[in-house]
């Protein structure tokens, strides 16, 4: 006799939308508080320190933009995989991709070419490795059925793989003995606000997102795209390429990560290393779920989870709260919001056969 | 006198822009079937999912045994013994026909012992004279079979009223057949039981009393014996109906549709169609009679263009199109009417004025260029043009919707189905395969509807009519075929047929020879 767990779709009142996702938040602190107040951190101490972290001050502020721009970039991209109904779950690997290509180029034309040529075209061809990196992964999804989760889970492996042995050969830094990083980039995104980190890439990340909003809600082409993902067998009815849908919606999403990499090289930290990228890429789909896979909603989505990383690497350094406590509360921020998710579309029951 | 088991008194339900229900009063009775009548937008289905608890009225009462009550959701409904089974299916395709029924039992809470409930609903089964395999998984039931599990689902939960809206729109007329005996058995139980239905002659045959709605009143209140089929039409219309309709003889024109030996397979992998040839002509309507299930959805699947054959040819206005996709056949002129309306018809979180354009959304004027991206065939929607050609259309097809921007999914199951009749015939295609086209249509929509077919025909559209209702394909076609198990066993010019004849050919007792077939073919 056998047990089985059944997802069943369900429609809830729009308000919940809202509610369900504050609750799941709410919860997720005072779990985090029990959790702070049993290693021995007041938990009062601990939020204190995490929100001042987050926006204590306007340079902690404008850092807390600057990790908004990179969840702003592929929470976007992963709303339309999302919407067509690909769950690209590799805007990890496309990030990292983009990364190593956007300093590989850099670096390359950086001796002989001004800086700006030398930022637009390591941008566009960290935009062109993301996208292909995804759209490989959409294409074996259209034409072999292959398992996308799958397919760009291992794809991730094999990025960040890719990224350690570059490090250590073709891409190292000759001067670092002990860090496996790549030479410095002179060619860096310019600051916008001075004495802060805050750059350029934020404001094209919301131009972006406002692009992506047009796209997504007043072209032929996000029209198709929404109809595939809501009603596929209407949009074959209606004469759309479903393949294309999923080819382009991946190719769109890869890029978008793959310039969300090029950009955190190129503005933050001007150099490779492998902590590039330490789950950024699983973070988005969260924050474009939460977002509701609108382009402009998940501009306060990115805010909020920007907010929200930096606070907790803020409570680890303030208060000496070990790596893995912070790291436990964010994981558990991110499975309440997950679950909630969870519970705001589908009805869960078991079944005993 | 005796007491009514339901009573719904002075019922209002508002929705943007129009009064579903206006001071609806209402009662039932044991034992008895009361039919509702109703254009389509009437407020039928409003008035039954305020009984079941779906809605919240407005204003007014709802009066169990004498017993005021307040459903806040089905639950409650369903406690108080109300059942109901929609005009939509609410089953779940993956699940099993037992699991879908035990889903949302209460009593069972979260963990469900499928064993003991597959014996008691084989036992109910047995009682109501059908069998059903409770393992099976419903996306394998044929709509008949999927119905008996929605009625098993409510008497499993005891019920003392049961809605059926629309229950025979999508049944062959045997599967009627079978409902109606079912009913017989449940108000010989004492159950009472409400039910919607266009087709008057089945109102004639199953009600005790009959309920008229018109634009959310009750505008009469009859038994079967005060009733004729005339009266009804008159009331529910507030005019007369014609319900005979007269056809010109008419010369076809040049071939537009051709298909030759066209073999496919069904979804569950047998051979769906075993070679099938015939021609269309311009100003003609080619009727396809046959009980449902014999390879005729499989046949407009693969015209279409969203089945691929495994054999065979066809050609569109003289052109190859076996090896072309949707989007070029749709562009040669072609379209679909299809049988599954929420499934393939419509996308129902989009506007009604959305889905109007559906496939025209590439065209110009409704999508403008932009520079640059046009080349990537990314084009800005021109929210001006969709909204001026949906407002067309649904005068045009007298679409009943709040506005263009009310969700698709919003609208009564009639205006579904006139929303896609607006679409499909609204950009004039030369090749028309109409699925079921009057199912679920009042009389008037059906009178329209029939009429539009026919006036295409006139202007030389050439129509492939594929029909459960015998008397419509009769009725309409130049010339029919009968389809059993995936062949052609017989075609004939309507007039020149007796009904017996049809009646042994669609149940394969009875064929052509091959020379007399290949000659109406032409
Ligand atoms: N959820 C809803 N939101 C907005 N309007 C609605 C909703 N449900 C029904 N309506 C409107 O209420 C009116 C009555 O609809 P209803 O579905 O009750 O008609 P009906 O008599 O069942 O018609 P049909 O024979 O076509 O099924 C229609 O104009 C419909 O558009
Ligand atoms: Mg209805």
């Amino acid at each position: 006799m056998g047990l089985e767990i059944k997802f069943i779709e369900r429609e809830l009142h729009p308000i919940m939308y809202i509610i369900v996702p504050l609750g799941a938040f709410s919860l997720a602190f005072l779990c985090g508080g029990v959790l702070m107040s049993w290693a021995g951190v007041n938990p009062i101490s601990g939020y204190e320190a995490f929100i001042s972290g987050a926006i204590g001050s306007p340079v902690k502020f404008a850092d807390t933009l600057v990790r908004t721009t990179s969840f702003l970039l592929m929470g976007v991209g992963l709303a339309f995989a999302l919407r067509a109904r690909v769950f690209n779950i590799g805007a990890e690997g496309q990030y990292i991709m983009g990364a190593i290509v956007g300093t590989w180029v850099a670096l390359l034309l950086q001796e002989n070419l001004p800086p700006s040529i030398t930022i637009i075209a390591s941008l566009t061809m960290a935009m062109i490795i993301g996208g292909l990196w995804a759209g490989f992964a959409g294409y074996l999804k259209a034409t072999l059925g292959i398992n996308e989760v799958v397919l760009t889970v291992i794809m991730n492996w094999l990025a960040f793989k890719l990224l350690q042995w570059l490090l250590r050969g073709p891409l190292k830094n000759p001067l670092s003995e002990m860090w496996p990083m790549s030479p410095p980039i002179q060619a860096k995104i310019p600051v916008i606000i001075s004495g802060t980190r805050l750059h350029l890439g934020f404001i094209l990340a919301v131009l972006i997102a406002i692009g992506g909003y047009f796209l997504m809600f007043k072209t032929n082409y996000g029209f198709k795209l929404r109809v595939a993902g809501m009603n596929p067998d209407a949009a074959k009815y209606a004469g759309y390429d479903v393949r294309k849908i999923i080819i382009s919606s991946m190719i769109l999403s890869g890029s978008l990560a793959g310039l969300a990499g090029a950009i955190e090289v190129l503005a933050v930290y001007h150099f490779l290393y492998e902590g590039i990228s330490i789950g950024l890429g699983y973070t988005s789909i969260i924050v474009a779920l939460v977002g509701k896979l609108h382009p402009l909603a998940i501009i306060p989505s990115a805010l909020m989870f920007g907010a929200l990383y930096n606070g907790v690497v803020y409570l680890q350094s303030a208060l000496g709260v070990s790596y893995t406590l912070s790291k436990a509360m964010e994981g558990m921020i991110y499975l309440f919001v997950l679950i909630s998710e969870v519970f705001l579309k589908y009805k869960i029951r078991i079944i005993r056969r | 006198m005796e007491k009514p088991i339901v009573s719904m008194r002075n019922i209002v339900k508002r929705f943007p822009g129009v009064v579903a229900n206006d001071h609806i009063d209402l009662d039932v009775f044991k034992g008895e079937v009361l039919a509702l009548l109703g254009e389509n937008g009437a407020g039928k289905t409003t008035l039954m999912n305020i009984l079941y608890g779906l809605y919240r009225a407005d204003k007014g009462e709802i009066y169990i045994d004498g017993k005021n009550v307040y459903f806040k959701s089905p639950k409650d409904a369903i406690a108080h013994g109300i059942g109901m089974v929609h005009q939509q299916f609410m089953l779940i395709d993956e699940l099993s026909v037992v699991e879908n029924i035990m889903l949302g039992l209460k009593e069972y809470g979260l963990v469900l012992d499928l064993k003991e409930a597959v014996k008691k609903i084989n036992k109910l089964a047995r009682e109501m004279g059908f069998k059903i395999d409770p393992w099976q998984k419903v996306w394998q039931l044929s709509a008949g079979e999927k119905q008996r599990v929605e009625i098993l689902k409510a008497i499993f939960r005891n019920v003392k009223v049961l809605i059926l809206d629309e229950p025979t729109s999508v049944l062959t007329p045997q599967e009627t057949r079978e409902l109606f005996k079912i009913i017989k058995k449940l108000i010989a139980n004492n159950i009472a039981v409400i039910f919607i239905s266009h087709k008057l002659h089945e109102v004639m045959e199953i009600a005790d009393k009959i309920v008229v709605l018109r634009k959310g009143k009750v505008v009469g209140k009859l038994s079967r014996e005060q009733a004729t089929p005339q009266l009804l039409a008159k009331l529910m219309v507030g005019r007369e109906v014609f319900l005979e309709i007269t056809k010109r003889p008419k010369k076809p024109g040049h071939v537009v549709l051709e298909v030759k030996n066209l073999k496919a397979l069904s979804d569950k992998g047998v051979l769906a169609l075993k070679g099938i040839s015939f021609k269309v002509r311009a100003g003609e309507i080619a009727g396809i009679a046959g009980v449902a299930g014999n390879g005729q959805k499989e046949l407009a699947e693969v015209i279409y263009g969203l089945r691929k054959p495994l054999e065979g040819k066809i050609y569109l206005f003289g052109k190859d199109v076996t090896h072309k996709d949707i989007y070029e056949r749709i562009r040669i002129g072609i379209s679909l009417i299809p049988e599954n309306r929420l499934g393939l018809g419509i996308v129902g979180e989009f506007s009604v004025a959305e889905n109007l354009i559906l496939e025209r959304i590439d065209e110009q004027p409704f999508s403008l260029n932009i520079p640059l991206l046009s080349r990537l065939n990314i084009k800005k929607i021109n929210d001006q043009m969709l909204l001026k050609y949906s407002r067309e259309l649904i005068e045009k097809f007298s679409i009943v919707t709040p506005s263009p921007f009310a969700k698709a999914k919003t609208l009564s199951g009639g205006n579904i189905q006139r929303l896609i009749l607006a679409r499909e015939l609204g950009r004039k295609p030369g090749f028309i395969i109409a699925e079921e086209p009057t199912a679920g249509l009042d009389v008037s929509a059906t009178e329209y509807v029939r009429k539009l077919l026919l006036e295409m025909r006139e202007q030389g559209y050439s129509i492939l009519l594929i029909s459960g209702d015998l008397s419509e394909v009769l009725s309409l076609s130049d010339k029919v075929m009968v389809m059993y198990e995936g062949e052609i066993v017989g075609a004939f010019r309507p007039e020149k047929v007796s009904l017996d004849d049809v009646g042994l050919m669609m149940t394969g007792v009875k064929r052509m020879p091959r020379e007399v077939i290949e000659k109406i073919w032409d």
